[in-house]
């Protein structure tokens, strides 16, 4: 049990009975397994954990919180990477995963409209019957909901294409803290009325509002998409690579990037076949009319070849291009493999500063000691250097780590970059998130946090906080 | 696999084993408990936290949930073949019931049924008079393991297939393969009788039950067993007509077969050379059988089975085909309380009727 209860009886009572009894649970183990999510290190145990059932209960729960003070800590598949969903001042976490239907797929107007917590695989399988895919497609997309999506603003393999979930939310149902359920923008392209705040909750990270409902816009399934790899000596050469690609007039829908040690870590877990002497990877795919296609894979090849690519591999089929990108998104958990703690980052540079970054960082790992692995977005200058510890009670290398990555976040900084692609701040990256900001920003952040949540429940000690 | 010895300072888990999580949270999708709940609690996810607090003591010995949890998991591995951090999930769950289920903490009617299983005179009996296949031992040649309760529930399937691969010896003195036991709680027992069985059936061991499979490979080792489907590969003849036409026919995998030994090919190759296959919506979800679990938790058994059958009886089919005995029975039970006209049957004895 928690040391002391901080939730008031009869406050636990009406929570029940807005609820229903088996929604509230309050048993040491139940809210242990709530205490953290897939961030590694930052855990804290909540005092409650509710699943309403409807916006109607979330707003009834929140009323109650903002007038005892209780933090509430809204939780979709609690697959994200920023501690976003850690209660780190205890409360109630407010699981959504009750609201799990899809209401609508429009195909006339080629948007879909899900309760919060439809997975992102769920809304792709339900919009597929009528020619249609969801865009966005974060490594967690079997599990992730839409609603922690829009919460984190995800983004995903497709995203220099594509854009991230901010390019498709068109509209939110959403309870504020003080109860008040506010639908915002709605089913259309063009709608300009007032600000808009269906892109400031997008990425709010569960500080502004609970998002109860969701409206996406989706796109005609392109006929046929095709991946390929290409092998490079050194990452430079892939970052050159990158930009002739992109200078050739060719947005591929992948275009990812692995160094040695994620290629290594991959490779041991999928067994592809990759390359065992080159430096670096890039995973390229492109889709549309197949014509198009073999003209984007065309150009691709011939950038990579005058990059000086070492050798050039494309899928024969769906199957096999689907296994690449498969392993391209397991990265992260294979490189797991390689030792009991794994501790990722998501910074992003200006593109044209990828390679250079990607320098930076092995000489910020050398200088801490410390083993660091590096994959990421090579199309968006996304990167995700992830550190490798033998072990979760090697305080000694945490503490290394820790000062590595806050120089990978200086020099992200200076390379005119942020601290976060699209993982978000959530708990993990707070600390760090005035020097990517500066003060005048994190004021006006402050403020708009009060004009939401003038009683400071919702989230705290996230963004606004 | 190495042996679950506790370590000296009392903790019930193989440290290697439990670190391995990394709580990406992949395996939620694949779980049908969570499906069930939406619960993180009921999630493997969940589940492997539950185990770390009751390790680090941070959750006492005797607290609700963690008892709870370790028995309403199916224990079907689905979480294993989408973890990409490589955990070992059914190795772990095994630890924990061992720890769990020590004693009085084990559901009566497992004690039951091993202590019915610990008689394998009784088996031996059973299976005569229930007319269970048997040839006379020959050392040198793959050998039939004969299922403690299939041998009495199942008779047939043994004789199916002996008349499949008449080369099989079917000595009728052979133990229980310790699935059962290690499954619920106790794992060292169950490595035990594996050992034995491998001495008493010392050459290749053919086995009707994907569950069997999986354990005994996990202690003898892969290449001294062969799941029936596995074993039967290109050898299959015939055709199952229904009136006039080809036989519609779906699987349902064993979860075990498919997550532990990932053999889920080998029976759908077998299923589309004598009948027309029709592949399942959930084919390789559990049904709830689960070992004992449909007699330890029959309500949950039938949450999980509900959906299953829905699909069957959707599907047009004739025949659904299960892998292994507890999911037969659970199947056969299923369908006869719809009162529906698909039947299930055991790939022994469809492929056994293909052939004629």
């Amino acid at each position: 049990m928690p040391d002391e209860l901080r939730i008031p009886q009869p406050v636990l009572t009406e929570l029940r009975a807005i609820a229903g009894p088996g929604n509230l649970r309050l048993a040491a183990g139940e809210l242990a397994v709530y205490a953290g999510d897939a961030t590694p290190l930052i855990r804290a145990m909540p005092d409650a954990v509710i699943a309403p059932a409807d916006a109607e209960q979330v707003a009834r729960i929140l009323r109650l919180a903002t007038e005892h003070r209780i933090p509430v800590v809204p939780r979709g598949a609690g697959s994200n990477l920023c501690a976003g969903t850690v209660p780190v001042n205890g409360g109630i976490v407010l699981s959504t995963v009750r609201m799990n239907r899809i209401l609508e797929v429009a195909p006339d107007e080629m948007l879909a409209r899900a309760e919060t917590a439809v997975t992102t695989q769920a809304l792709n399988d339900a919009a597929a019957p009528h020619g249609l895919f969801y865009p966005p497609d974060p490594g967690s997309h079997t599990v992730s909901t839409i609603g922690g999506n829009v919460a984190t603003c995800a983004g995903g393999l497709r995203g220099l294409k594509y854009g991230v979930t901010r390019n498709y939310v068109l509209g939110l149902t959403v309870v504020l803290p003080t109860g008040e359920i506010v639908r915002t923008g709605g089913r259309l392209w063009k709608d300009v009325a007032g600000y808009d705040l269906t892109r400031l909750i997008t990425g709010s990270e569960g500080t502004l509002g609970v998002i109860t409902e969701v409206t996406v816009a989706l796109l005609p399934d392109p006929v046929t998409s095709r991946t390929g790899l290409a092998y490079f000596g050194s990452l430079a050469q892939a970052g050159r690579a990158v930009a002739g690609i992109l200078a050739a007039g060719v947005i591929p829908s992948t275009l990812e990037f692995l160094d040695r040690k994620c290629m290594d870590a991959v490779e041991q877990y999928a067994h592809l076949g990759l390359h065992s002497d080159a430096g670096a990877l890039l995973l390229f795919g492109d889709d549309g009319d197949e014509a198009v296609v073999a003209r984007s894979f065309e150009r691709i090849a011939a950038a990579c070849m005058e990059s000086g690519a070492m050798a050039i591999q494309t899928a024969g089929d769906i199957t096999e291009s689907e296994a690449l990108l498969t392993a391209r998104r397991c990265t992260l958990p294979a490189l797991s493999r390689l030792g009991s703690l794994t501790i990722l980052e998501d910074a992003s540079v200006p593109r044209p500063r990828l390679a250079e970054m990607v320098a930076r960082i092995d000489a910020i790992a050398a200088r801490h000691q410390v083993t660091m692995a590096t994959f990421g977005h090579a199309g968006d200058g996304n990167l995700h250097p992830t550190c490798v510890l033998e072990s979760a009670s090697d305080t000694d290398g945490i503490a290394r780590a820790e000062r590595a990555f806050a120089d990978v976040f200086d020099t992200a900084i200076e390379l005119g970059g942020t601290i976060t692609g699209e993982h978000g701040v959530g708990a993990a990256k707070l600390p760090y998130l005035a020097r990517r900001l500066g003060t005048g920003q994190m004021d006006l952040i402050r403020r708009i946090k009060t004009a939401f949540d003038p009683a400071g429940i919702l989230n705290p000690g996230k963004l606004g906080s | 696999m190495t042996g679950a010895k506790a370590a000296p300072t009392g903790s019930i888990f193989d440290p290697g084993l439990l670190s391995r999580c990394i709580s990406c949270g992949f395996c939620l999708a694949a779980c049908p408990t969570y499906a069930l709940t939406g619960d993180e609690t009921s999630s493997p996810r969940g589940r492997i936290a539950l185990m770390r607090a009751l390790d680090s003591g941070t959750l006492p010995p005797g607290d609700p949930t963690v008892a709870e949890q370790s028995s309403f998991c199916l224990g079907c591995r689905a979480c294993e073949p989408v973890c990409p951090a490589g955990v070992q999930y059914g190795e772990l769950l095994e630890q924990w019931r061992g720890y769990q289920w020590a004693g009085r903490g084990r559901p009566l009617i497992v004690r039951l049924l091993i202590f019915a299983a610990e008689r394998s005179w009784a088996h031996r009996i059973a299976g005569r008079l229930r007319g269970a296949a048997r040839t006379p031992e020959a050392a040198s040649r793959p050998a039939l393991m004969l299922g403690c309760f299939e041998r009495s529930l199942y008779p047939k399937v043994s004789r199916s297939a002996l008349a499949l691969a008449p080369e099989l010896a079917v000595p009728s003195r052979q133990g229980c393969c310790g699935a059962l036991h290690a499954h619920n709680g106790e794992p060292e027992r169950g490595k035990q009788l594996a050992v034995q069985l491998g001495a008493a059936l010392p050459g290749q061991i053919v086995t009707t039950s994907g569950g069997c499979a999986a354990h005994l490979s996990a202690v003898l080792g892969r290449d001294r067993v062969a799941e029936l489907s596995e074993y039967l590969q290109g050898r299959v003849t015939g055709q199952v007509l229904v009136g006039n036409r080809l036989a519609r026919v779906a699987l349902q995998d064993s979860c075990h077969l498919r997550n532990g030994l990932g053999v889920w090919r080998e029976p759908r190759a077998l299923l589309s050379a004598v009948a027309e296959y029709v592949e399942l919506p959930g084919a390789g979800r559990c049904c709830g059988a689960a070992g004992t679990y449909s007699l330890v938790r029959p309500r949950d058994s039938r949450r999980v089975l509900d959906p299953k059958l829905d699909a069957i009886e959707a599907a047009g089919i004739d025949y659904v085909v299960a892998v292994n005995p507890g999911c037969l029975r659970q199947l056969q039970q299923g369908l006869r309380r719809r009162k529906s006209p698909v039947r299930a049957v055991h790939i022994a004895d469809l492929l056994r009727l293909a052939a004629g």
